[in-house]
C-alpha cells in the first residue's frame, strides 16, 4: 500500500470512528435483559454475557418448552444470545440448557441455585392484594410451593431467598395492565450482579 | 530454469503412479472434487436436519451448528469463537478448551480444511461456481483482493473485540449465520436480519472466487495461522509438470500451484489442483516422515515467489 492509496483510505476510516460513539448511543450495547426478559439458568452477569457467549444456539435448539428464543441483530451485540420471555413462555427448570452450554456462560448449577430474577408482585394489580378475588394461582404454580411463595392472610408473598426467577408465577397470573405486565413479573435483579 | 530443462530434457517415460488416477489430461472430473462436494453437502446437512430433529421430534442428540456443534456428549468449539470468548472475558472454560482441541489439531494437520471441506459457506460457492458460466471460471475471477489480507482480517477482528469489550466475529460468523438462520426459520418461522450479511458475502462469489474466504474471513486466517506448517500438503513433482496452468486455472483461491504456491499459508488443500493435474505432477503428501526434503521444497517454493513478483514487476 502506498502513501496515496493510505490517504484515500483515510476519510473512510475517520467516517468509521466519528459514527462509533454515535453507534454506541444507539444501544449496539444495550442489554436486552428487563422484566420479564431473563437470560436462562446459571447465566453469567449481564456485562460479561457478550463477550463469553458464542452464539452457538445449543441452548435453543435443547429447551424442550421451547421458552429460550434467539435473539437477532436488532439487539446489537447481543444478536444470537438467548432470551426467555416469561410472559410468553416461563422457564420449568429443566435444566438441559445448562448441560449443553460450551463455554460456561450458563454454568451447570441446580434448579435451587437459579437466580433468572426474583418475581416481584404488584399490590395494586394483583387480584388478591387488591381485594378483588381470593386469587392464588401465582402460589398454585410456583415450583417451590409454600417456599418461594407463601400465603400470608391469603395473599401471596414472595420469598426472597428461595425465589428463581423462573416466571411460572408470572406465565400463570390472569391479570394483564395496560403496559403488558402482569401483577407478578420477574425483575432481573442479579443480572448486573457481581 | 533448472526446471523446464529438465522437463524438456525427459521425454514422456512410463508413470506407474498415474495409472491409479481417473480420468485423462486436464480432466476436472477428479477425484477428489465429488467427494469434497459430497462432504460440503453432508455437512451443511448436518446443520440443517438438526433443529428439525430438536425442535419437532425433541432429539438432542445433536445440538448448534459450527460455532459449537455437540453430537452426544461430544462438542466441537469454533476455535476463534473460543479465543474471542476468552480474551474477552479472561477466564478459562475446560470444556471449551476441550472442545476447541479437535478443530485445532485439525487445522494443525490438515491445514484449512475446515473451510474448504465442511464450511456451509464453502458449500454454497461451490454450488454458485458451478452454476457460473464455464467461461467465467478463471484464476481466482475478477474480483480478487490480495491473500495477505486475511491477517488484517484475523487482527482487527481480535483488536476490535477487544476495544468493544464484546466479540465481533461471533456475532457474524457466516458459517454461524447459515446455522443460525436455518434454526430462527424452525424455531421462530422467521429469519433474523442478520443474514443480510451473508448475502453480502457469497455476491462477490457472481464475479469472484472465494472472496471472502480467501481475504477477509477471520477464522479462516486462524486456521492458516494454526495449519501453517500442516503435515499434509500438496506437492509438486517438478520432472512432470508441463507448465500447462491448468492448476493455476482450478485454483479457487488464486494460488499457482505448479510454482509451489500449495506449500504456503494460503493454500486450504481443497485438491482441486491435484485433479485438475493432468500429468500428475501434483498430489496430497503426508510430509512428516521426511522433513529434509520439505524444507526443500519450501526454499524452493521461497524461491519461486521471488521469480512471481519479479514477474509481476515487470
Amino acid at each position: 500500500m502506498n502513501r496515496r492509496k493510505f490517504l484515500r483510505r483515510v476519510p473512510a476510516w475517520a467516517a468509521i470512528l466519528l459514527a462509533w460513539p454515535i453507534s454506541l448511543r444507539a444501544g449496539i450495547l444495550a442489554s436486552p435483559v428487563a422484566t420479564n426478559r431473563l437470560r436462562p439458568p446459571g447465566a453469567v452477569p449481564e456485562d460479561l454475557f457478550a463477550g463469553r457467549c458464542i452464539r452457538c444456539g445449543r441452548c435453543v435448539e435443547v429447551c424442550p418448552y421451547h421458552a429460550i428464543t434467539l435473539l437477532d441483530i436488532r439487539a446489537g451485540v447481543f444478536a444470537g444470545t438467548p432470551l426467555i420471555a416469561v410472559e410468553q413462555i416461563p422457564c420449568t427448570l429443566c435444566m438441559k440448557c445448562v448441560q449443553v452450554c460450551p463455554t460456561g456462560t450458563l454454568a451447570r448449577i441446580g434448579q435451587e441455585q437459579t437466580r433468572m430474577g426474583l418475581a416481584v408482585i404488584n399490590r395494586f394489580t394483583c387480584l388478591a392484594w387488591s381485594g378483588k378475588t381470593l386469587c392464588r394461582t401465582c402460589y398454585d404454580k410456583c415450583p417451590f410451593k409454600n417456599r418461594a411463595i407463601v400465603l400470608d392472610r391469603l395473599k401471596p408473598v414472595i420469598r426472597e431467598d428461595t425465589c428463581t426467577g423462573c416466571g411460572l408465577c408470572t406465565h400463570a397470573c390472569p391479570v394483564t395492565d395496560d403496559l403488558g405486565l402482569k401483577a407478578v413479573n420477574i425483575e432481573p435483579i442479579y443480572a448486573h450482579a457481581e | 530454469m533448472p526446471m523446464q530443462s529438465e522437463t524438456a530434457a525427459r521425454p514422456a517415460g512410463p508413470r506407474p503412479v498415474q495409472s491409479g488416477r481417473a480420468g485423462g489430461a486436464g480432466t476436472t472430473a477428479g477425484r477428489y472434487g465429488p467427494w469434497r462436494l459430497l462432504t460440503l453437502f453432508l455437512a451443511f446437512l448436518v446443520i440443517l436436519v438438526n433443529p428439525f430433529l430438536n425442535y419437532f421430534f425433541g432429539i438432542n442428540w445433536l445440538q448448534g451448528w459450527y460455532q459449537s456443534l455437540g453430537v452426544g456428549h461430544l462438542w466441537f468449539v469454533s476455535p476463534l469463537e473460543g479465543l474471542e470468548s476468552l480474551l474477552v472475558t479472561r477466564s478459562l472454560y475446560l470444556p471449551s478448551l476441550i472442545g476447541m482441541a479437535i478443530p485445532l489439531l485439525l487445522a494443525f494437520l490438515l491445514g484449512r480444511v475446515f473451510c474448504s471441506w465442511i464450511c456451509p459457506i464453502s458449500f454454497f460457492a461451490e454450488i454458485i461456481e458451478r452454476c457460473r458460466l464455464p467461461g467465467s471460471r478463471r484464476r481466482g475471477g475478477r474480483v480478487r483482493f490480495g491473500h495477505h489480507l486475511i491477517w488484517f482480517a484475523l487482527v482487527a477482528e481480535l483488536l476490535l473485540t477487544m476495544i468493544l469489550g464484546a466479540p465481533v466475529f461471533v456475532v457474524l460468523s457466516p458459517p454461524g449465520l447459515v446455522g443460525r438462520e436455518i434454526m430462527m426459520a424452525v424455531f421462530s418461522r422467521r429469519f433474523a436480519l442478520e443474514g443480510l450479511f451473508l448475502v453480502a458475502v457469497l455476491a462477490p462469489e457472481l464475479a469472484g472466487r472465494r472472496v471472502f474466504c480467501r481475504s477477509f474471513c477471520p477464522l479462516g486466517g486462524l486456521l492458516a495461522l494454526v495449519g501453517a506448517r500442516r503435515r499434509m500438503v500438496v506437492t509438486l513433482a517438478p520432472e512432470r509438470c508441463i507448465e500447462c496452468e491448468r492448476c493455476s486455472q482450478a485454483c479457487p483461491m488464486a494460488l499457482r500451484p505448479a510454482r509451489g504456491e500449495t506449500l504456503s499459508v494460503y493454500c486450504w488443500n481443497c485438491g482441486a489442483c491435484v485433479d485438475a493435474c493432468g500429468p500428475a505432477a501434483l498430489a496430497f503428501a503426508w510430509d512428516g516422515a521426511d522433513p529434509g526434503s520439505r524444507a526443500g521444497v519450501r526454499f524452493a517454493y521461497h524461491f519461486a515467489q521471488g521469480r512471481n513478483e519479479h514477474a509481476q514487476e515487470k
